[in-house]
């Protein structure tokens, strides 16, 4: 999984979440919009690159290796269904735009406290309330589903352990009937212990 | 009086989990006691307006949890045994701020007041140095204590803790009654199994049955408990 938030002092930890955001937004969708050209990949991590230096909470490179070598099984999922139906050279180009935009991404998060993201989604969000849509509410409900991926990841392993010490098979069926009702509870759980920050 | 229960009804479904609990306890620190299924966790999720009367009346610190809820949500902070299922932001510090964000929005708190009252949680309550950590990889204990300074934070009147100790190992539990118990100006109610902690408390109240049993001095309400175990 991505990491989260690392300290750090970097110009982009310095920028205000707000304008970081979009930055990013615009960086994302640029390389996503990039043609399936060797050029084109080679922009997607050039600019993939300079990102990660302006926002490194440590080593820039060593972070960005980190990140990718995170994302190694989406990449080889990526990678391997464009090969059989595109070929290589395509399969390729179009895996590193990807990848970068899905790195880029992920900067965000490196370099922005939840907080701040909630603060500034919250006030970019404040004109959906002349469609009685509650800003605060959606912000919230994107920084929970954020926080929550940690939990879910838990829950997959706690599963599978209960699994392996009771002997049972590896399966589909096996597998999502435990992981969902656990996924409900802590839903359920979680819902209260937010009611009782005061959360409504 | 600060809980006050008339033969009150709570249905869970097809069950009857509270069966005409009446109580009137006006006491800072409140035990409360009985068996798995005796209504006790139904009681401090009632207390804190997480789950409704189907009959009664119910008062807590003078509020009915039904119709008065954001008022009581003000005054009341919960603390559940699960100390996963309260983390809401991804690190320690945050978590803690998040308590404040509708106090934040309703006092136009600042940002500087915020992050004060956030350190001081976080002293308090020995976190200081986990602040910039994921919550999700603290131990059980760390993460009670972050529930408990995400809790404290906002500077209830009254606290309400369901089997706080249920998931930490002895020092641990410990720690968190200890922290529970001092007096900070706060009101506690402690629905617990750990009985060495219920006589600590000023008050105790047995739950048997979905009924209150007894109240009253916890070495008596504790002892009584302990001799119905017996039987």
């Amino acid at each position: 999984m991505l990491s989260l938030f690392r300290p750090g002092t970097s110009p982009l930890h310095r920028m205000l979440a707000g304008p970081k955001l979009a930055l990013l937004v615009v960086l994302v969708l640029t390389v996503s919009l990039l043609p399936t050209a060797p050029w084109g990949a080679a922009v997607a991590a050039a600019t993939c690159v300079i990102a990660y230096l302006f926002g490194g909470g440590m080593p820039a490179l060593l972070l960005l290796a980190r990140q990718t070598w995170a994302l190694k099984w989406v990449i080889a999922f990526m990678l391997i269904g464009q090969l059989i139906f595109l070929g290589p050279v395509p399969a390729v180009l179009n895996t590193v735009r990807v990848t970068a935009a899905v790195l880029l991404a992920a900067l965000l998060a490196l370099t922005t406290r939840v907080t701040d993201l909630l603060d500034a989604l919250e006030r970019g969000l404040a004109p959906l309330r002349t469609v009685r849509v509650d800003p605060a509410r959606v912000a919230l409900m994107l920084t929970v589903t954020l926080s929550t991926l940690p939990v879910m990841g838990r829950i997959a392993h706690d599963v599978r352990e209960a699994q392996r010490a009771r002997g049972a098979r590896a399966g589909v069926r096996t597998f999502a009937v435990p992981y969902l009702v656990m996924a409900l509870k802590h839903a359920d759980e979680l819902g209260d212990a937010l009611a009782a920050r005061g959360v409504r | 009086m600060v809980i006050s229960l008339r033969d009150v009804v709570v249905r869970l479904g097809e069950v009857d989990a509270l069966r005409g609990a009446t109580l009137d306890v006006d006491a800072r620190t409140v035990a409360v006691i009985g068996e798995n299924g005796s209504g006790k966790s139904t009681f401090a999720r009632l207390l804190a307006g997480l789950v409704p009367a189907a009959s009664g009346s119910v008062r807590v610190l003078g509020l009915d949890p039904a119709r008065d809820v954001a008022e009581l949500r003000r005054r009341v902070a919960v603390i559940f045994s699960n100390p996963d299922a309260q983390i809401v932001m991804p690190t320690v510090a945050e978590d803690v701020a998040f308590s404040l964000r509708p106090q934040r929005a309703r006092e136009k708190l600042s940002k500087d007041a915020t992050a004060a009252r956030v350190t001081d949680a976080l002293t308090r309550f020995g976190l200081t140095e986990l602040a910039e950590r994921p919550a999700h990889d603290l131990s059980g204990g760390q993460k009670q204590l972050l529930a408990l300074a995400g809790a404290f934070v906002r500077e209830p009147e009254l606290v309400i803790a369901d089997e706080p100790t249920a998931y930490l190992d002895a020092r641990n539990a410990r720690l968190v009654g200890d922290h529970l118990l001092a007096d900070t100006g706060h009101r506690l109610v402690l629905a617990t199994h750990d009985l060495t902690l219920a006589r600590r408390c000023d008050v105790a109240v047995l739950f048997a049955d979905g009924r209150v049993r007894s109240t009253g001095d916890p070495a008596e309400v504790v002892s009584e408990y302990e001799a119905l175990l017996t039987c």
